[in-house]
């Protein structure tokens, strides 16, 4: 005779609707809740049913980008969200910044007849300027500030030798643009005005500290850090005081970011075996795992009415954008 | 002077250049074979007379993954968490098949099927710059005196000569590894002569496949090339006035080429179309991913020796340089954002290809790179050059799977144990691949070199 157990181990969860496997195998969870063993029967028939059928639900993952080359760092170029920002290995020696309009999918360089690597993108909060890692020659890297007709303001060169800046992020009053470089043996989070000048360190600790973001009121900043041995999140005040530690997990956690209220963040983890998106509010509780993909799926970007979640996402061995609707989880 | 018409026509063909074999959606429009001058000799040779005395190999094939740049090999196959942070770096460790033993927890796969492969922890090289280490590392001996001793490759392919319409020494890459000075003098025939070169192959993240010692001549169709006679005729009055001295040596050359891309055999092991969809995805949408399953794919076809580089514009982001895996800046960041997952990805493929397919028993599958990087965390945050210490991969073609040899010190600095030497890999290589020592000594090659026995 087939008991519920028997069909709850013989589920399997769509690889490509994983999101809404995992609702059902938490809806098929509390059904071990239920009693009567028929309706216990019966629902589960109807799970299974609505599980076989190739439905497009809310929760299922939407592409944004089909042509599965390798990509990363995306934002949104308005408060809007209509526009994306993200980074194509275009060719195999360049990395390029691609616009993307979501309303018809158009996807046009940003600087069309760039030929160095330009990657990690930021958009301040106006939606004036932008900030990028520029490529200007072997292992050295700059920090380039444009305003939107792609004119550059600012700024920061390579240092001596084998050099290279990260992760640059504006903050709120879209005055002063954080970032992270290394130097004497760790990487800190520093801080420069619009020209790039004015250095400000920020976060100085022992090990790599990167992925620095601002928080919406301005008052705080999230970033991850191994100065714990593994990257853990941390949140500090805005001029880098008082660091705390969220996160304490085996493996990375990397990569966080404020939801558009702030009273979340959404960050790449590799806790449960590979790289999947998580949520955890400012104080750690309430952690959830947004995605259950066999494959990576990394750099987490809130849409801006928070509704939805835009990951980079390798399903089948192509990496492509793919948005996650909130209600999913 | 001027030069003939004709002649113009035949130098053009003599340049190295490109045939582009298949693109996803087939054979390219205008494909065409041009006869390069760097068409190895091999190609055109049979099996050499030396052959006939080597004992039967176990490695039908190899496939020796070459990780240009040097690797990392803390964040990698040897790490060491219980070192201070100044050496460890961010990367946490896992368990693999083999109680005790673990890898970085980049690796997740490979460390799921370490029971596959052997590990060698205890590498030492001679050399601590690209180039000259990437000539000890493929050839098993420093540059000078010249002229250079031989790629491994280039002995094994001398060796056990073309199958078929496919030359025996097939490098997967975009051209000759090197720096922003110069290229790797070792990656090809050296003494033995330009003839055991490799037969250079480029492939895109998408499957595309070039062979850049063929020429996509403009203006000259496949089907123009289907008139063989007129071609062939014409090249071939062209080449003799050229080299009066031996035209038949050009007109095998020319044969063997064109057989290459007019042969269905041959066409077909370089076309990755053919493979499904699943198979092309579970390696990855990657250069490196897409260049494992070609190997594999010459495997197939009985090419003795693929050397897969993850070399020159491979998945790098500094241009105008051959990055490969030279993380002197972003070390820890690439690592954990392309390097690792693609090469993860990639090698668990092919080696659960191979396996599948029940090559992997004849066939050897070598990874390494040129040396190690400084366990100690650079001003920068990431790793400089390390000769003293770096692994390699081993599976298949007569290996032991599941062991770990060697072993290094508490930072990952030196081997406690016996060092293991480039010379050492390719003679293993070679011996494994049917060159005995007799065979080796009747080569001139090798002189000195031992087996790793751990590893048989």
């Amino acid at each position: 005779m087939t008991t519920f157990d028997d069909v709850c181990s013989s589920f399997t969860v769509p690889p490509r609707h994983s999101v809404r496997g995992e609702f059902l195998v938490s809806t098929i969870c509390t059904l071990h809740q239920f009693k009567k063993p028929n309706m216990r029967v019966t629902l589960c028939l109807a799970i299974l049913i609505l599980s076989s059928c190739p439905l497009t639900s809310a929760a299922d993952p939407i592409r944004l980008t089909t042509d599965g080359h390798t990509k990363r760092d995306p934002v949104f170029l308005n408060a809007q969200g209509t526009e994306l920002l993200y980074v194509v290995l275009d060719k195999p020696n360049q990395l390029r910044l691609m616009k993307l309009s979501l309303a018809d999918q158009a996807i046009s360089p940003w600087h069309m007849s760039e030929t160095r690597s330009e990657f990690e993108p930021a958009v301040s909060t106006s939606g004036r300027h932008i900030a990028f890692v520029q490529n200007r020659g072997n292992l050295s890297l700059a920090m380039v500030i444009e305003d939107l007709a792609k004119t550059q303001v600012g700024e920061v060169p390579p240092g001596g030798g084998f050099s290279g800046m990260h992760s640059p992020t504006f903050t709120r009053d879209d005055l002063r643009v954080f970032f992270s470089y290394p130097e004497e043996g760790r990487q800190q989070i520093f801080s420069v005005n619009l020209k790039g000048e004015d250095r400000r360190t920020v976060i100085d600790s022992e090990g790599v500290n990167n992925w620095p973001q601002v928080s919406p009121d301005g008052r705080q900043l999230v970033f991850s850090s191994s100065r714990d041995n593994d990257y853990e999140v941390y949140l500090a005040d805005i001029d880098g005081s008082n660091p705390r530690r969220l996160t304490r997990s085996p493996g990375q956690d990397l990569r966080p970011r404020f939801s558009p209220e702030g009273s979340r963040i959404a960050f790449t983890s590799n806790r449960d075996g590979n790289y999947e998106i998580y949520v955890m509010k400012l104080d750690a509780t309430g952690l959830v795992r947004l995605t259950n993909n066999s494959e990576q799926d990394d750099f987490p970007l809130w849409d801006p009415d928070g509704r939805s979640l835009i990951v980079v996402s390798e399903r089948d061995g192509q990496t492509d954008l793919y948005r996650i609707a909130t209600s999913a989880f | 002077m001027v030069v003939p018409a004709d002649e113009i026509w035949v130098k053009r063909m003599l340049d190295i250049g490109s045939f582009r074999a298949s693109t996803c959606a087939g054979i390219g429009r205008r494909a065409f074979l041009q006869l390069g001058s760097a068409i190895p000799a091999g190609l055109m040779l049979g099996p050499s007379l030396l052959a006939e005395g080597a004992k039967r190999p176990r490695a039908k094939s190899v496939i020796f993954v070459w990780l240009w740049g040097a690797p990392s090999h803390l964040d990698t196959f040897d790490p060491k968490p219980d070192s201070p942070s100044q050496y460890r770096g961010p990367f946490a460790p896992i368990s693999t098949k083999q109680p005790g033993v673990y890898f970085s927890e980049l690796l997740p796969k490979l460390a799921a099927r370490s029971d596959q492969f052997s590990l060698i922890r205890s590498h030492v090289t001679s050399q601590s710059g690209h180039p000259d280490a990437g000539t000890v590392g493929l050839t098993g001996f420093q540059e000078r005196p010249t002229p250079v001793h031989p790629n491994f490759g280039s002995i094994v392919g001398k060796n056990r000569g073309a199958t078929g319409d496919l030359p025996p020494f097939v490098m997967v890459g975009r051209g000759i590894p090197r720096d922003v000075v110069r290229k790797v003098e070792g990656y090809g025939g050296g003494r033995l002569g330009t003839g055991q070169d490799p037969f250079m192959v480029s492939c895109s993240d998408d499957g595309h496949v070039e062979l850049p010692s063929l020429q996509l001549l403009e203006g000259l169709t496949p089907n123009r090339l289907t008139d063989r006679n007129v071609i062939r005729a014409k090249l071939e009055a062209t080449l003799r006035r050229l080299d009066q001295s031996s035209p038949h040596a050009w007109d095998r050359n020319y044969q063997r080429a064109y057989e290459l891309i007019t042969s269905t055999q041959s066409r077909a092991a370089f076309d990755l179309t053919q493979e499904s969809q699943k198979t092309r995805n579970t390696y990855g949408q990657t250069t490196f991913g897409q260049s494992c399953l070609l190997a594999r794919r010459l495997v197939e076809s009985g090419v003795p020796y693929i050397q897969v580089n993850w070399s020159e514009y491979v998945e790098c982001m500094t241009p105008n340089c051959d990055f490969g895996w030279d993380t002197h800046i972003y070390n820890f960041e690439l690592l954990q954002d392309t390097h690792c997952p693609i090469f993860d990805r990639a090698f668990a493929a092919l080696l659960d290809d191979l396996s599948g397919r029940g090559l992997l028993e004849s066939t050897l599958v070598v990874a390494m790179g040129e040396f190690g990087r400084s366990p100690r965390i650079t001003n920068r945050a990431a790793r400089d050059h390390w000769p003293r210490c770096y692994f390699s991969l081993w599976a298949g073609g007569g290996v032991q799977p599941g062991r770990t040899i060697g072993e290094s010190d508490k930072y990952a600095e030196d081997p406690v144990t016996t060092a293991i030497s480039p010379l050492m890999v390719g003679t293993t290589i070679c011996e494994l691949a049917g060159l005995d020592t007799q065979a080796r000594a009747e080569m001139r090659v090798l002189d000195g070199g031992t087996v790793i026995e751990d590893l048989l």
